[in-house]
């Protein structure tokens, strides 16, 4: 069983991941979820706002993940935050959410790299991660005209022609920029919460 | 234990799965579905639902402000004379608790009804691996917690003066982000050394067949369920997609 954990624990000094990590890894993926939902839900009225939530949701979440891939070390905690988020997401949408699953392996993999124990790669894999914010906009790319006729028939004229108007062929590019940009004010904000308040408490 | 769920005074039991299968199906059915009507029947279909797991009082409130809102879409949308930019705002604002409503009322389903065990057993029996349970188990167990704690930490907040209303939010981000999620990550990782501390204790970390006081099984209700959805799922799909925007449900 798990072959993938006995392979990180030959390449790195990572050991396998246990049934205490599993449980950090799941009840940190609901605080992710619950954080998330928020800042979505609250964002979700204005078009402009809707578009740019990779943003917000990078500042806000980078706390949450970066402390808990610090509490873990181990390979597998990425991993298991991305697919929950994955599966509460973008499980509408097939395509967006095999796209979620390959971010978080990515950002595993980013880790990886830093055989869990350099600080940096333990930053940059939130750049990675949080692309998985573009991924429940995929149906918006990928199928247009079908989205756009649910605006319209959920909100308004105004607010699909908003959504329209905003969707062009730039937006993929635009939203990547957004989520890079929020993961990097993000992290900012983290690494000093985190040295303020948990490397004191002894924590991570 | 009401607040981790558990569906003993239920008419219907329902299969762990099954619950797993509408929260699928609720996020295929919110992005498939193109019509207000079509949205607001498979919300009442979930808030009955609700009602026979056992918890008749919190479907009867969900369905009510379910109801409310939308009496105050079709009013808004169908009146004559309101200001443009009000019947905008109330229809964005309607229309993201219409578009939120299907999933967290199956999430709801999920953790209000169902006990971690149940849960355990029932995914154990389609011999899934134990690494993949755990985590899913945990968030399930997790979502009350965080909620929880959250209206905890803007208690606490309250009382020293910090108000969390969109305004204060607006103007200092940054605080903002310190005094809510730093006490509420950390009476979190205190609840989750708790768990994981019980986990131990039940012997969750060694690798065997594990027996069950529960009894889960695939019952006749899960089959009418599941079919059921699959046939509103391929309702939607099709016929939503081959009408676009049109009326029909």
């Amino acid at each position: 069983m798990a072959k993938k954990e006995i392979t990180a624990a030959s390449e790195g000094k990572a050991k396998k991941l246990g049934t205490k990590d599993l449980i950090f890894a799941g009840a940190f993926g609901a605080i992710y979820i619950v954080l998330m939902l928020m800042v979505v839900m609250s964002c979700g009225v204005i078009p402009i706002l809707y578009v740019s939530t990779p943003f917000l949701v990078g500042i806000v979440c980078a706390t949450v993940y970066e402390l808990c891939i610090l509490k873990v070390r181990k390979f597998g905690a990425a991993l298991i935050l991305g697919i929950l988020f994955a599966i509460t997401t973008s499980s509408a949408y097939l395509p967006g959410l095999i796209l979620a699953i390959v971010v978080a392996v990515l950002a595993e993999i980013v880790i990886l790299m830093g055989k869990y124990r350099s600080k940096k790669m333990f930053l940059l894999s939130y750049v990675v991660f949080n692309l998985n914010m573009v991924c429940p906009f995929t149906n918006l790319y990928f199928n247009r005209e079908s989205f756009i006729a649910m605006a319209t028939e959920y909100y308004s004229k105004e607010y699909a022609d908003g959504v329209a108007k905003l969707a062009n062929g730039a937006l993929p590019v635009l939203q990547i920029l957004l989520a890079v940009s929020g993961a990097a004010i993000g992290l900012l904000i983290a690494s000093k919460l985190i040295k303020k308040h948990f490397e004191k408490a002894g924590i991570v | 234990m009401d607040f981790y769920g558990s569906d003993e005074r239920g008419l219907i039991k329902l299969d762990p799965r099954t619950k797993f299968f509408i929260f699928l199906a609720s996020g295929i059915m919110t992005f498939r579905s193109y019509s207000d009507v079509g949205t607001a029947l498979y919300s009442v279909l979930l808030c009955i639902i609700f009602a026979l797991c056992g918890k008749p009082i919190q479907a009867l409130k969900a369905s009510l402000l379910l109801g409310l809102v939308l009496f105050f879409r079709v009013v808004l949308q169908n009146s004559q004379g309101a200001p443009e930019v009000i019947v905008l705002l109330i229809t964005a604002l309607t229309t993201v608790f219409m578009f939120g409503f299907p999933t967290v009322m199956s999430l709801l389903l999920i953790v209000k009804t169902t006990r971690i065990s149940q849960f355990l057993s029932a995914f154990q029996a389609m011999h899934f691996p134990v690494k993949v349970i755990i985590p899913i188990a945990v968030f399930f167990r997790f979502l009350p917690t965080v909620t929880d704690e959250w209206n905890g930490v803007r208690k606490a907040m309250a009382f020293r003066g910090i108000s969390l209303r969109p305004v204060q939010i607006i103007l200092n981000p940054w605080k903002t982000i310190e005094y809510i999620l730093i006490p509420m990550l950390f009476s979190s990782m205190a609840v989750m050394e708790e768990l994981a501390s019980a986990t131990m204790a039940r012997g969750m970390d060694v690798d065997i067949k594990r027996t069950s006081y529960e009894q889960v099984k695939f019952g006749i209700t899960d089959l009418v369920m599941v079919i059921l959805l699959i046939g509103a799922i391929i309702f939607t799909t099709i016929l939503g997609n081959s009408v676009k925007g049109g009326t029909v449900l």
